[in-house]
């Protein structure tokens, strides 16, 4: 179940990239293309409609943003000020992370149900976006699905770290084709693992 | 008071070490729940707009773009291209070091990447040389930091989204201010390798030159795409950066033959996260400064600083070390998200060029990623030459020294980074 849910919240970000990219870049080519005199290309060229381009790329990064920003929290992705606490010891810094993780819960949380409460206002109008003229809480529905996943998120790592002091850490220098290097790097933009549980 | 609160709150949340992102939002909704009767209706819905800018997603292609292409092969390109260049004067490979990491930095636009891609190749034939491991360290870790001033630089971008600065114009000023940099950190290196009398290479034949370029060219083009297709106005910057994008991509698949064809799901969903990561502190920020705006900051600071007679002179000045002390604590984008929507309104304001104002806090980003505690390329380089933060620090100096000083140069020369964009007779 929960490496259902991993695959498909991958899946559907990494296609969301994907696919906004080719959005925009034929929608470049189209623009040019239609405007090369070239017979019958050309006829049918601008009758293809591509205005909807720019909006669509915007609501599909939106939905990668809130669901891309669960997964970072699931991979240790997002950055923080970890200078200070990174000096604490194991015990006081535990007690840190547990809290940093609990408000992350906490925040996602209110702005899920928020969110939820707005989508759940505007399904109930006839709004619909200016050029797809997709209903628009289809689009905001993004804002709690992300927020409350992310939300589950937090209280994973939470669990996790409990259980056995483990983080996700993600490494901001990874470059291809280089064999790693940083073995024991500490950075300052994340919390340091503690050695046994969080409840040590 | 209130907004003497607002900070407080901000700064103890942040401390605690939690998401950045996080802790701007909850010191927003404290603050919506407790201290005001703005309507929670307004903020929600700033929550689901804030990002909702088609400017603004010029960050996830620029970063696609940069990902397809930060890879040890290109790196490799880069290096020899350099060093076939200038790797006969003085200072040898690490003049080519320099030179290889401006180069990389502007098809990468990520700093910590372009130390690990230049630096794992470079310091180790550095050091068999017969260089000092620290002058290598030195060289890689300031010149790494160039990526953020030398366009595309997604910096910049999020320093235009969160003041409404030209994008395209930003990226003009920045060109000049880069390589100035890149010469005198050049210049830095000669100086101290002559001064030492380490090593120079065998000087290369001009055959040997062209096919180094010509390997590297493809690479460098990506520059040229994004800084002539926005000049010439044949397409806005995000589908500069969207067709960038995919030209990095054909590139690093079926030119250069670097990435095969399956990676490009991990390419994607690495640059996803990255982009969602910062997306999600720009919808905080915008939060943020909307209440900040609305608290009427911006506004009680410029009448406070003219009131105590201060003009942009002092005012730069203060921003200046505002910002290498937060470039202490904090890594630069959310510095810039944070910061940007306060100081610009006074900076402008005071009559400050909005597009110097931007270089300027740029640079300062720059300074900050290479001096502790918490300058990323500092834990870098000290990954890859296992060499202490502390060792590494002072091995640093002499081109942390130069940048300060080129940092003075642009705050007060708003000439170095204006005449580009101005004669180019782009407006903003």
């Amino acid at each position: 179940m929960s490496k259902i849910l991993n695959h498909l919240e991958e899946w559907i970000i990494a296609t969301l990239m994907g696919a906004a990219t080719v959005i925009i870049f034929v929608a470049v080519v189209h623009r040019y293309a239609s405007g090369l005199s070239i017979p019958y290309i050309q006829d049918a060229l601008i009758k293809i409609n591509m205005s909807w381009a720019q909006e669509a790329c915007i609501y599909m990064f939106v939905w990668m943003a809130k669901f891309g920003a669960a997964y970072g929290v699931r991979t240790g992705i997002h950055v923080g000020v970890d200078v200070l606490i990174n000096q604490l010891g194991d015990k006081n810094r535990g007690r840190f992370i547990i809290f940093g993780l609990l408000a992350g819960a906490f925040f996602t949380g209110i702005v899920g149900t928020l969110g939820a409460t707005f989508v759940w206002e505007i399904g109930h109008t006839e709004q619909v976006s200016a050029d797809l003229e997709m209903p628009m809480w289809i689009v905001y529905l993004a804002v709690p699905l992300g927020s409350y996943l992310m939300c589950f998120r937090f209280l994973q790592v939470g669990w996790t770290f409990w259980k056995t002091g483990e983080l996700p850490k993600h490494d901001h220098a990874h470059v291809e084709g280089i064999e790693d290097i940083k073995a024991e790097m500490v950075d300052p933009f994340h919390p340091a693992p503690v050695k046994s549980g969080g409840n040590a | 008071m209130n907004a003497a609160i607002i900070f407080v709150l901000l700064f103890a949340l942040m401390l605690t070490g939690m998401p950045i992102s996080i802790s701007l939002g909850l010191t927003v909704l404290t603050f919506l729940f407790t201290m005001t009767n703005v309507p929670i209706e307004s903020v929600a819905l700033k929550l689901f707009t804030g990002i909702e800018k088609f400017e603004i997603m010029a960050i996830p292609f620029f970063i696609l773009a940069g990902n397809f292409l930060t890879h040890g092969g290109v790196a490799k390109r880069m290096i020899n291209f350099a060093t076939s260049m200038i790797g006969h004067w003085h200072g040898g490979l690490g003049l080519a070091g320099v030179m290889a990491c401006a180069l990389f930095a502007a098809v990468s636009g990520s700093s910590p990447a372009t130390v690990v891609a230049i630096g794992s190749l470079i310091l180790p034939a550095m050091v068999a040389q017969g260089f000092p491991k620290g002058f290598g360290a030195g060289v890689i870790t300031t010149a790494g930091a160039l990526g953020i001033l030398i366009p595309p630089s997604i910096a910049m971008v999020i320093f235009a989204v969160a003041t409404n600065t030209s994008i395209g114009a930003l990226f003009m000023a920045g060109l000049i201010p880069g390589i100035v940099l890149a010469m005198l950190l050049g210049l830095t290196t000669w100086y101290r390798a002559r001064k030492f009398g380490y090593p120079r290479m065998k000087k290369a034949t001009w055959g040997e030159r062209w096919h180094a370029f010509r390997a590297s060219a493809w690479g460098l083009l990506l520059v040229f795409i994004v800084l002539g297709g926005i000049y010439s106005g044949f397409f806005t910057p995000t589908e500069a950066a969207a067709v960038s994008a995919v030209y990095a991509f054909i590139i690093a698949v079926f030119v250069y033959k670097d990435m095969p064809l399956r990676r490009v799901g991990k390419v994607l969903l690495d640059s996803a996260s990255m982009s969602a990561m910062l997306l999600y502190i720009i919808t905080n920020a915008v939060l943020f400064s909307f209440l900040m705006t609305s608290e009427q900051v911006p506004q009680a600071l410029t009448s406070w600083l003219l009131s105590m007679g201060l003009g942009p002179i002092t005012f730069l000045l203060a921003v200046n070390i505002l910002l290498l002390l937060a470039g202490n604590v904090m890594e630069p984008s959310s510095i810039i998200l944070i910061m940007a929507p306060i100081l610009f309104p006074v900076a402008v304001k005071l009559g400050i060029d909005p597009v110097h104002f931007g270089i300027l806090i740029v640079v300062n980003m720059e300074v900050g990623m290479c001096h502790p505690p918490v300058g990323l390329n500092l834990y870098v380089a000290s990954g890859i030459t296992k060499m202490g933060i502390t060792e590494l620090t002072v091995a640093v100096w002499p081109w942390l020294a130069t940048m300060l000083g080129f940092l003075m140069v642009v705050t007060y020369w708003p000439g170095l980074s204006l005449w580009l964009p101005k004669t180019l007779g782009m407006s903003w």
